[in-house]
């Protein structure tokens, strides 16, 4: 039971410990556009141009 | 901001009638949490020297303000908007885009805090609630509550901050604002935890409330980062939309080199090269390559448009194929595109009747809802002291004008984005609410139903002609030919038939106005084109006509007779028809000749057609049927028919080129179709039905809930979860508005 004591006061500290993780990630801007990472894997890796150039 | 060169990204300017300048400035606003947040910033606007009239739009986050350019300056208006405790920027798109970032990661970082806290926060409460009475030694209970209150700080000092910063601007303002009783219901709520935890015999009880108080801030701020997003992204793709102009252009010089200057620098004349991907900066027309447009944001028209020399193209469609040279025919205010822009920015902005009546709704609400929280903690002060507490929090937190507020606002721009999408510009979203009862529909005719441009209906060859063995073809060719030579309408109606026979080579070609032409064959024989009289008087008038008819002859007579109709739009017959299948009476109002009106009615199906008909004459028919109790709209061209525009409940007018900045009706077809009334009015009472659901939902949820809290039957956790849950209902339903299939 005794550990409780130490245990509590130690989540605590996770717990802002955690905080101050997702303030970072949110700071460097991963949450900024949700759908975009998701959709990622669709796109080309190179987008090619001038695919309907035609002789002029 | 104040550089001159700087404000024309966001400003107009006007003079009065004293000859004053006056700058009309669009502003991009973020720290709204509440629609009652845009009167307390109108509010504020309209005390600053020099503004004329502020507009602030809750669920765009805009705001546009007129200002006399002698008097203050852009900085001026944004610190006022500063002081008044939001904040705001001129409304381009970098530095809009950027307040709206700021804005998404502050809520996402305040809802994290409150998440983490909250569930932590559940952890340390668990163990009073599952403990058998006596197991839980007082110590530890005492260390798990101090714990509580630890984590509770970070969500009510910074979590809630926003709450009690709009509260208390309102409080110094003199205002009730929305978020007063959540503000209220959470600081009562951890003052007495607080006191419970470190002062048990202070008199308020051994009961603390950090997980009720916790989990309700963190669903309250779950909605409103919910429907933050949801109109972030309604900002984000309209901005998208309109920001699409690029700002560095590549001109090409006389000698062939290609220099980049700002697009301010271009003129008309100018020849520009268009990379694949990139905006046509202006209105122009193609000189050099062929391409693919996309041209969905101005005409409504989902499929890339062919280009290639000689072909306009709009400013702000997308070039999709390949590179292109465009000379610049049309730039800035001028085209298409700008008076697309002004028109959304202005619907964006627009207050209508139904904002206005919830709006003044709001106020007496939040007061009815202080009273009855603080009767209610009276009397159950008397009945249990210890509930009194928990059941007046309830009260405050339940109730959720906001759902009341955002409901109809929601609605009628989630249904003005979708008409934008297929092409249909709302210039006035009240038009919306009358559009969705429409019985009765008048038309014009000319460049609304009919392009003015006249179509070969028949070939009559005459005994004349068959008698030499000349066929409808051959004849064509020839009058083809010699119409080439006339610039009358009919001739060019004429000239345009291609019909693959090699036509002759005409000599002495001489015109006469208002008969026709004459010139000589290279067989030497003259030969006439032109009205029935110059070709040859004899000729009996054929029976059975009424469109324009152009005669050919020569010294042996008429050989044939070209009849001509006024060309139908693409689609009007169609789209008539499915009006009149949708349940509208149409009708046709046209100043021209009745025989001519008669013709296109019949085409149409329309029964109802009347011709030589004046404005006054177009007003009256439209106050009649008014009179009759019908909601009657005109679809027109936009431009000569103001009074018929104004009287009707909701107008239509045609858009083309720059003449739709001119035009005063509620809605603008930007892609000529017809058909697009019809959805129009569809979408409009889809979005009447959600405002319907909406007041319909928010006065249900509080008439049921509020009474439930009263009686001390609602948790104050289960209260925030309701109040969140209200809001973001009214906003999804809304967007439900755009799903069109």
């Amino acid at each position: 039971m005794d550990v409780l004591y130490l245990l509590v006061p130690m989540s605590v500290l996770l717990v802002f410990g955690l905080m101050a993780l997702f303030r970072w990630a949110i700071g460097a801007g991963q949450f900024d556009d949700l759908e975009r990472e998701g959709e990622r894997i669709l796109l080309e890796d190179s987008p090619k141009l001038d695919t309907d150039q035609t002789p002029s | 901001m104040d550089d001159p060169a700087e404000q024309a990204g966001f400003t107009s300017w006007q003079q009065d009638a004293a000859g004053q300048r006056i700058a009309e400035s669009h502003f991009a606003l973020t720290g709204l949490y509440c629609a009652a947040c845009a009167d307390v910033i109108e509010h504020a606007l309209r005390a600053e020297p020099g503004v004329l009239e502020a507009t602030v739009n809750y669920a765009t986050r805009r705001a546009s303000v007129r200002w006399r350019t002698a008097l203050t300056k852009p900085s001026q208006i944004v610190a006022s908007v500063a002081r008044a405790g939001y904040a705001a920027a001129p409304d381009l798109a970098e530095p809009a885009r950027a307040l709206r970032q700021r804005a998404w990661r502050d809520a996402l970082w305040r809802l994290f805090v409150a998440a983490f806290c909250m569930m932590q926060v559940m952890m340390y409460a668990a163990p009073a609630y599952v403990a058998e009475p006596g197991t839980l030694a007082p110590d530890l209970l005492r260390l798990l509550q101090w714990a509580s209150w630890l984590l509770s700080l970070p969500v009510v000092l910074f979590s809630a901050a926003p709450i009690f910063r709009e509260a208390a601007q309102g409080l110094r303002q003199g205002q009730v604002r929305m978020d007063l009783p959540v503000a209220i219901g959470i600081a009562v709520t951890f003052i007495v935890s607080s006191v419970a935890t470190f002062a048990p015999d202070a008199g308020f009880g051994h009961e603390v409330y950090f997980d009720s108080l916790t989990m309700f801030v963190c669903f309250l701020l779950a909605g409103r980062t919910l429907a933050l997003r949801a109109q972030t992204r309604v900002a984000a793709m309209l901005e998208a939309a309109l920001s699409r102009q690029p700002q560095a252009v590549q001109r090409i010089g006389a000698d062939g080199s290609v220099t980049l200057v700002a697009l301010r620098s271009l003129g008309i004349g100018d020849r520009v090269r268009v990379a694949v991907g990139e905006a046509f900066p202006a209105d122009g027309c193609v000189t050099d390559g062929r391409t693919r447009a996309d041209e969905a944001l101005l005409t409504g028209e989902s499929r890339p448009v062919p280009k290639q020399p000689g072909d306009d193209v709009i400013a702000g469609s997308l070039n999709l194929g390949a590179p292109v040279s465009v000379r610049v025919e049309r730039l800035g205010a001028d085209t298409r595109y700008e008076a697309v822009v002004a028109l959304m920015r202005s619907a964006l902005t627009q207050r209508p009747a139904l904002v206005r009546a919830a709006d003044r709704v709001a106020v007496p609400f939040l007061w009815g809802v202080l009273l009855l929280a603080a009767a209610a903690g009276g009397v159950w002060s008397f009945i249990d002291p210890a509930r009194a507490v928990w059941v007046m929090v309830s009260v405050l937190i339940v109730t959720c004008p906001c759902a009341l507020s955002l409901a109809a606002p929601s609605a009628l721009l989630a249904a003005a984005g979708t008409l934008a999408r297929r092409g249909v510009l709302v210039q006035r979203l009240d038009a919306l609410e009358a559009l969705a009862s429409l019985q009765c529909l008048y038309f014009d005719k000319t460049g609304t139903l009919t392009e003015d441009r006249l179509d070969l209906r028949e070939v009559h060859v005459l005994p004349a002609a068959r008698h030499v063995g000349l066929d409808a073809s051959t004849l064509l060719a020839q009058a083809a030919a010699l119409a080439a030579f006339s610039s009358h309408p009919l001739s060019r109606a004429l000239a345009g038939q291609s019909v693959g026979v090699a036509p002759p080579a005409w000599s002495d070609v001489a015109e006469t106005a208002g008969a026709g032409l004459q010139a000589v064959a290279p067989d030497g024989r003259v030969v006439r084109l032109g009205a029935r009289e110059w070709v040859d008087a004899s000729q009996p008038v054929l029976s059975g006509t009424a469109g324009a008819q152009v005669w050919l002859g020569d010294e042996r007579g008429a050989l044939a007779c070209f009849e001509f109709d006024e060309a139908l739009r693409a689609d009007a017959v169609d789209a008539i028809g499915r009006l009149r299948e949708a349940g509208l009476s149409t009708a046709l109002l046209s100043g021209d000749a009745p025989e001519r009106v008669q013709r296109v009615a019949e085409r149409l199906g329309v029964a109802d057609a009347e011709g030589h008909a004046s404005p006054e004459r177009k007003l009256a028919r439209i106050a009649a049927a008014q009179q009759a109790g019908q909601r009657v709209g005109m679809v027109g061209d936009g431009l000569n028919d103001a009074p018929v525009i104004a009287r009707a409940d909701v107008s239509f007018a045609m858009g083309g080129g720059a003449a739709i900045t001119r035009s005063k009706a509620d809605f603008i077809l930007m892609s000529g179709r017809l058909a697009d009334v019809l959805f129009a009015r569809d979408t409009a009472r889809r979005a009447m039905r959600v405002v319907r659901q909406n007041l319909g939902w928010a006065l249900a949820y509080n008439l049921t809930c509020v009474p439930l809290a009263l009686f001390g039957l609602f948790p104050p956790w289960a209260a925030g979860l309701g109040m969140a849950t209200s809001s973001l209902a009214v906003v999804l339903n809304a967007m439900r508005i755009a799903r069109t299939d």
